[in-house]
């Protein structure tokens, strides 16, 4: 069911990142490298521009024979995995030249990280388009594999570390997820008996009410699990702050924008099918207790932190938190929220650790008390944190008010799914209130601490203009616009994904 | 089949199956890391076999290619990557344990005690064959869980893990007679893409740390 145009589209979507990636190992020089990283971030962000709007147009559309599924929420994804890697590509232009430039780095290893880098890419997008949930799931493996070294990209012992406690940990929870695919396949294999493509999307989504709901259930426990080690669940998300923290600043935006998000879209794609066999109450419910739960705790942990990039993984684990209740709670509100926050985190955070990656480089410090003054050393960093925070704290106008507020809405008019609340029980919502407001007062304590005061004298005052602040620029702008209104394409995108997203 | 009747056929199927359990039980009771190698390139074996067994009894002739694939990855390659590394870092013996020999083989005891609970509600669905082989898997992806957690040794944690794709392996093979072949090429790639990543780290944590004792990993704190 794919015309020309769009069979082209999704091709360039795969052979952009694989043959930059390629390129990236053969070229020499700095220069070279950028200008193919630029060409394929950008040719992958044309590419789903086009499929998008085909997708509003037609709705969902396979292609390479039922190989390639893509409708309205996979279309959200590409839009965020798109915007959020030209942003760091953007910024990437000045953060690794002057990598190399200071020597941190060798010239040579510049080659290393725009192949893993492009790899990361690939294997978001693979994760994003297939069809079959086995893929899928190679792909979000492959995904683990690609950012380790990323992660432990300066060699430092901290950052080994980080990436050990990485790979291990990723890789135990996706492999319980593989069992909940494997469980999936059984429970299909019984109404299909097609060996080949019983794992495919457009397969399962034909026949889920007829599947066998203890096999589901089971199934689906072991995927949220697998899955959600990745997006950073509580009491799974012991290896994102170290992440975090270690990993180069551009490699962190990615994480927290881009690769928490491929994996919430693979629990999503999932529960699709589970609702429509087992009653939706028990997808919900896992999705709001879950996220409930890491929302109150990683709220009181940004109280805690003395550290400003664990200060920034931390207030992910509390946003992917909102946004699981959002799609926990599901209806129309809930779901479109979920989404939109999710878009809108994304968008933060990378802004977030573009400005974080400026201080650090200037102070050579994370420590939060040893940052000080910022306005005048680093104005325009200071005034990227400044948004950053404000937005992370889910202040007007910036887009996260307008989602955090539609998944209090949604709360408020529907309440939590399950039988553990009796419908108008104010206590989720008084939770939910009261720790937004900890993550507020502790994310606004620690950013102003760090933007004014007077800056410690050995720091070099003066920031230089560079391609670097373009899409902090951007990104600010974006910010505060989606607050106030969506651009109409965008919200049609996001209103068809979330009624995909409805429960039957 | 001609050659065999069901019930030989799902006896010796739930056979390879136990054989592989108890290889786990050898993998937490042994402190000696090449010889929890050697029990992991055995255990590799015996799911080759069981899965080339479930291929001739079936009749799918892509579980014969998975087969394959298991023993020149998971019983020839890898356990030679780990065997590399550990004489490359002259640790021989799990030192330190989180939870003695005696404790973890009860603990795993209970685990396939668990396991079975949990799929007793599933396992009538299955195929007469090989039902009783995904309780099995359960709890061999259990127990490797369990032996991440209770050991410290990078090398150690790196088994468990393959231990876990083992489980995982036989639980597709069991029940549902594999998984679709690009799926399953898919899974061997990243195994054994993460042993190769995780046999660079300990040469790197080694030059680090002087050590491999993830123990010592704990400089990055709240």
């Amino acid at each position: 069911m794919s015309d020309l145009p769009t069979t082209i589209a999704v091709s360039l979507l795969l052979l952009a990142p694989l043959v930059a990636g390629g390129l990236s190992l053969l070229l020499t020089g700095s220069r070279w490298l950028h200008v193919a990283n630029l060409t394929s971030i950008g040719t992958l962000v044309a590419a789903e521009v086009m499929i998008a709007r085909s997708v509003l147009e037609q709705g969902s559309l396979t292609a390479f024979g039922e190989i390639v599924y893509i409708d309205a929420l996979s279309s959200v994804i590409l839009f965020i995995i798109g915007t959020v890697g030209l942003a760091c590509s953007l910024y990437m232009r000045s953060y690794m030249d002057e990598q190399v430039a200071r020597g941190v780095i060798a010239p040579k290893r510049l080659n290393l990280f725009f192949f893993l880098f492009h790899m990361f890419l690939l294997t978001m997008v693979v994760a994003t388009v297939a069809n079959s949930l086995g893929v899928q799931w190679v792909a979000i493996e492959a995904t683990t594999l690609t950012t380790t070294f990323l992660i432990a990209f300066w060699r430092r012992r901290e950052s080994l570390e980080a990436g050990w406690k990485y790979l291990i940990l990723c890789s135990v929870g996706i492999s319980l997820a593989l069992f909940g695919v494997v469980l999936m396949y059984y429970s299909s294999l019984r109404v299909l008996g097609d060996v080949s493509s019983a794992l495919n999307i457009t397969q399962l989504q034909q026949v889920a009410s007829q599947l066998d709901p203890h096999i589901l259930k089971l199934a689906f426990v072991f995927l949220f699990v697998g899955y959600g080690t990745k997006v950073g669940l509580v009491p799974m998300h012991s290896w994102l702050p170290d992440a975090y923290t270690e990993a180069p600043a551009p490699v962190a935006a990615m994480l927290a924008g881009v690769l928490e998000t491929v994996a919430v879209y693979a629990i999503l794609r999932c529960r699709g099918i589970v609702d429509q066999a087992v009653p939706p109450a028990f997808t919900g419910e896992l999705f709001a207790v879950f996220g409930l739960v890491s929302f109150a705790l990683a709220a009181f942990f940004i109280l805690l932190q003395h550290n400003y990039k664990r200060l920034f993984a931390y207030s992910s684990i509390e946003h992917m938190g909102l946004a699981m209740v959002g799609f926990g709670i599901g209806g129309p509100i809930g779901n479109f929220g979920g989404l939109f926050h999710l878009v809108n985190h994304a968008l933060a955070k990378s802004l977030a650790f573009f400005a974080a990656g400026n201080i650090h480089r200037r102070f050579k410090t994370v420590e939060i008390t040893e940052v000080h003054g910022l306005t005048t050393v680093l104005p325009w960093s200071a005034l990227a944190l400044l948004i950053a925070g404000l937005a992370l704290a889910a202040l007007p106008p910036f887009a996260l008010f307008a989602s955090e507020l539609q998944i209090i809405t949604a709360l408020g008019s529907s309440g939590l799914p399950g039988e553990w609340t009796q419908p108008g029980t104010r206590f989720p919502i008084v939770v939910l209130l009261f720790c937004s407001l900890v993550a507020f007062g502790g994310l606004l304590y620690h950013i102003t601490s760090m933007v004014w005061g007077v800056a410690p004298k050995d720091i070099v005052p003066g920031e230089q203009w560079s391609v670097g602040h373009v899409p902090i620029i951007l990104l600010g702008t974006v910010l505060v616009g989606f607050c106030w209104a969506l651009p109409p394409p965008l919200q049609q995108l996001f209103e068809a994904a979330a009624t995909l997203l409805i429960s039957r | 089949m001609p050659l065999m009747t069901p019930t030989i056929g799902s006896q010796l199927v739930d056979l390879g199956s136990a054989l592989l359990l108890l290889t786990c039980f050898g993998i937490v009771a042994q402190r000696r890391l090449s010889a929890c190698v050697d029990l992991f390139a055995l255990q590799s074996v015996f799911l080759a076999l069981t899965a080339t067994l479930v291929a001739f009894l079936t009749g799918i002739h892509h579980i014969y290619i998975a087969a394959a694939l298991t023993i020149v990855i998971k019983a020839i390659v890898i356990p030679r990557i780990l065997k590399k590394v550990i004489e490359r870092l002259n640790v021989s013996r799990e030192l330190v344990m989180h939870i003695n020999v005696p404790a973890s083989l009860l603990i795993c005891g209970v685990l396939v005690m668990i396991a079975f609970l949990i799929t007793q509600p599933i396992i009538p669905f299955g195929h007469l064959l090989t039902r009783d082989s995904l309780a099995i898997a359960l709890a061999i992806v259990l127990i490797g869980f369990f032996t991440m957690i209770a050991r410290q040794k990078a090398v150690t944690q790196m088994i468990a893990f393959l231990v876990m794709e083992n489980g995982l392996f036989l639980g597709a093979t069991a029940a549902t007679y594999g998984m679709p072949l690009v799926v399953e090429l898919g899974v061997f790639f990243d195994v054994l893409v993460a042993a190769l990543i995780a046999g660079i780290y300990t040469n790197r944590l080694q030059d680090a740390f002087d050590s491999v004792d993830t123990a010592h990993l704990s400089e990055l704190k709240e």
